[in-house]
């Protein structure tokens, strides 16, 4: 690649873009200082779904419309400027021989896509979390590439501890320094890693077949803002190959593989004007012109696109209600259908989640919920002061609660299996999960019986019970449990997720002024 | 300072490791040191003193592990970890005393890098030189055969068992199956595996780890504590202020005299009933010479 403002734009961002990611993890401050939630905050995709499907107004999509905006005015450079996933497909595309398009993607497809994902969030099912280039990417790497690269860098380090012992300590603040602000926390082993990690392989195999491939031909970002770019006023001069020379037909990455420019497709990369041998290429602003009238001539396709969103969103309707019972999503989210407008299935919240409770829905959540966050207590717990998940997600589908609001939000309640649970099932005292409850005055409490034990003596044991007034479902009590495999208590979704009663209505007079959630 | 330099004697002889004596039943008696006062680091100083100083038990070029407890997301007015004054002051006497090295670590219960933190205790050892605040690093973790009562075998952190002196700094406090977590309990912060699994045994398990990883030193902080909802609290109503901080060489002693202050009597712990039954240390308050300051 050679050297060029775009070029240097690309690596830049992409630098940012790689921070923020590395950045999206606890590192000591309640409050993090940023996240990779800005990139998508500026995806215009995700905004225009945001407004589809909610059907409301929120800031923080603004600079998504701004960014539209500009590209209303300045045509895709967002993709030849900015985007990392872009950026990286350069990177590669060098290396990768070319084959010549595909004849089912050169078509109108990519119109049938954007029409059926924004048909789709019309109508309530937000889809295009699964398509878009950045949360593509961002799973990509927080579901494999990134615990994979930790688990690597890890395993080197407890290998070097069996090979030299209590000497490795000489290497300590080296690693320390890595572990502290390069590799993630702890390696997690998500489900759909690798479902994840083929989708980001496919979009660098469209290279075999041309350039940008994935860009021109899928990318629902990128025909959303080549629809944009069809009012540019950024024109190129000359419009067409020149007879002379089609130099360009080789530079340009994207659109010359025709005899004209195509507006939508060109990613303002410049290199054709660079390189033009008789300097006769140059980009410059016109006015805006009556134009031809064909702003959309992918009328059909997009319709059919449409069509094609409202039959899947019928056909995605499908769950079962066993699964809804375990259906547990992270803290702050109370309503099943708004969650599902608005997450992007970015899965920032599964890599920032302290406990690594979050994790991808293969099929818990229905085929539309696909790669959106649900929390598995077994695995994971929410953490009670902890807010990153909120903190981080771009589109506030988990709401950024103050700690102590967000502590008294119900995930689920905690429910007992006698036939599993110890001090019932067995006779033995245990209630770790009282320990670990973290509300202070205990949704967990545990009460003293005598019983017979199973050799026949006399015992006294301590019997656990659930709070359901104070539980918010943390499913640290099912974590922690120590019975392997089922644990003796469960959580399990609940419909209403209003939060437990502030204790001055609770009917415990002497309890009336302590807050149970402080 | 004649009655001090008396004290350290005492202190001294009760540290004596007598093999033989042992095995008779008049042996010297524990010393348990009390000291009270506002000044939290000041009381934990005073407090060894007490018993003979820090130099009675580290020695110069030791590698000291000081293992209080932080396994909660809280913050230290909340009274489940302790208290990081008293947590520096053991480290700088350790150093003091000659200390190579001084590792604080706890396996915790909550986010480590969350109790780590808001414990306050790293940051109170922030920047000390030869002062190593590390997490639990799994690898570390060795089964150690124990042969004990109902743990033939557990996983005890590496470190804690390769160190010339463990020093053992627990935050007394309530808790909710063995009514109070005090010294014994707190070694359960060198345990790997699933520990929550010992708890259907606890008193006879904690006796287990106890007669294998043996605390040099107990610093009890009883500063602050919890008298409710522990072991984990959250809510200021449920904390006292004592003020005190117990210190002892019998670990056995120091729980049970740390008891006391609850209002309970040492033979209603299991815990310490049945580590004193295992001749890990004196139940009996009164076979035992209080010394306070």
């Amino acid at each position: 690649m050679k050297r060029t403002s775009a070029r240097l734009s690309q690596y830049l961002f992409l630098a940012l873009f790689l921070v923020l990611f590395v950045a999206t993890e606890y590192r000591g401050s309640d409050q993090l200082w940023a996240a990779v939630n800005a990139f998508f905050r500026a995806d215009p995709l995700v905004a225009v779904s945001y407004l589809l499907a909610t059907r409301s107004w929120s800031w923080l999509i603004f600079p998504g419309i701004l960014l539209l905006l500009c590209s209303l005015l300045l045509g895709r450079f967002f993709c030849g400027w900015i985007c990392p996933l872009g950026t990286l497909l350069d990177l590669v595309t060098g290396r990768i021989r070319k084959r010549g398009a595909v004849r089912f993607l050169a078509g109108n497809f990519r119109f049938w896509l954007l029409g059926g994902l924004l048909a789709a969030a019309l109508l309530g099912v937000n889809l295009v979390g699964l398509f878009d280039p950045l949360a593509l990417l961002v799973r990509g790497l927080t579901l494999f590439l990134y615990p994979l690269f930790g688990d690597a860098v890890r395993q080197g380090w407890v290998g070097l501890y069996r090979l030299l012992g209590d000497g490795r300590d000489l290497l300590a603040p080296g690693y320390a320094l890595l572990r502290d602000y390069l590799l993630p926390f702890r390696e997690t082993f998500y489900p759909l890693a690798l479902t994840s990690v083929l989708l980001l392989f496919g979009v660098f195999a469209l290279e075999a077949t041309e350039s940008r491939a994935w860009c021109r031909r899928l990318c629902p970002l990128g025909t959303l803002l080549g629809i944009a770019a069809r009012f540019s006023l950024v024109r190129r001069e000359p419009a067409g190959l020149c007879a002379d020379c089609g130099a360009c037909r080789q530079l340009c990455p994207t659109s010359f593989d025709r005899e004209l420019l195509q507006q939508e497709e060109c990613i303002l990369c410049l290199d054709c004007q660079l390189h033009c041998a008789q300097q006769r290429v140059r980009f410059h602003l016109v006015r805006p012109a009556a134009t031809d009238g064909a702003w959309l001539p992918e009328r059909r396709a997009l319709l059919g696109g449409m069509v094609g969103g409202v039959l899947l969103v019928g056909g995605l309707r499908f769950r079962v209600p066993e699964a809804k019972a375990r259906l547990l999503r992270p803290p702050g989210v109370r309503d099943e259908g708004e969650f599902l407008r608005k997450c992007v299935r970015c899965g920032e919240c599964m890599k920032v989640c302290l406990k690594n409770a979050l994790y991808p829905a293969v099929f818990q959540a229905g085929a539309a919920g696909l790669f959106t966050p649900i929390v598995l207590p077994r695995l994971g717990y929410c953490e009670y002061n902890c807010t990153l998940c909120g903190q981080v997600c771009p589109t506030a589908a988990i709401p950024n609660l103050p700690v102590a609001q967000k502590r008294r939000e119900v995930i689920g309640r905690a429910v007992f299996d006698k036939n599993h649970c110890l001090p019932f099932a067995r006779k033995v005292n245990c209630i770790v999960c009282e320990e670990h409850c973290p509300i202070p005055q205990k949704a967990i409490r545990a009460e003293t019986v005598s019983e017979i034990d199973a050799q026949g003596k006399s015992i006294l044991l301590r019997e656990p019970f659930v709070v359901d007034e104070l539980c918010n479902g943390c499913g640290i009590c099912e974590h922690v449990c120590p019975l392997e495999g089922k644990a003796g208590i469960e959580v399990f979704a609940v419909q209403d997720h209003t939060p437990p009663l502030l204790p001055e209505r609770r009917s415990a007079p002497a309890e009336a002024t302590v807050d149970p959630y402080r | 300072m004649r009655r001090r330099t008396f004290l350290k004697l005492a202190g001294l002889a009760s540290l004596y490791p007598t093999p033989l004596l042992a095995a008779t039943p008049a042996r010297e008696p524990s010393v348990v040191g009390v000291a009270e006062g506002k000044d939290h680091a000041q009381v934990t100083r005073t407090a060894l003193t007490l018993i003979g100083g820090m130099r009675r038990f580290v020695k110069p070029g030791d590698v000291v592990v000081v293992k209080p407890n932080m396994g909660w997301d809280r913050t230290p007015e909340q009274a489940a970890n302790t208290n990081p004054l008293v947590v520096r002051a053991v480290v700088e006497e350790a150093l003091a005393a000659g200390a190579k090295k001084v590792k604080v670590f706890d396996r915790t219960c909550n986010d480590e890098r969350r109790c780590y933190v808001n414990s306050g205790i790293a940051e109170a050892l922030r920047g000390m030189k030869n002062v190593e605040v590390k997490q639990i690093e799994p690898e570390r973790y060795r089964k150690v055969p124990l042969n004990g009562a109902v743990l033939k075998e557990w996983e005890l952190y590496g470190e804690a068992l390769t160190a010339n002196v463990f020093i053992n700094v627990p935050v007394a406090k309530h808790h909710g199956l063995t009514r109070l977590t005090l010294g014994l309990k707190n070694v359960m912060g060198v345990m790997g595996g699933n520990r929550g699994s010992i708890h259907k045994n606890i008193d006879q398990a904690l006796a287990d780890i106890n007669s294998v990883l043996k605390s040099h030193l107990t610093v009890i902080d009883a500063t602050r504590v919890l008298t409710a909802n522990g072991p984990q609290g959250g809510d200021l109503a449920d904390v006292r202020k004592f003020n005190k901080v117990i210190v002892s060489a019998d670990i056995v002693a120091a729980d049970a005299f740390a008891t006391t202050l609850f209002g309970l009597q040492p033979a209603d712990i299991g815990v310490t009933v049945a580590a004193h039954r295992r001749g890990l240390g004196e139940l009996n308050l009164d076979k035992v010479r209080i010394v306070r300051g």
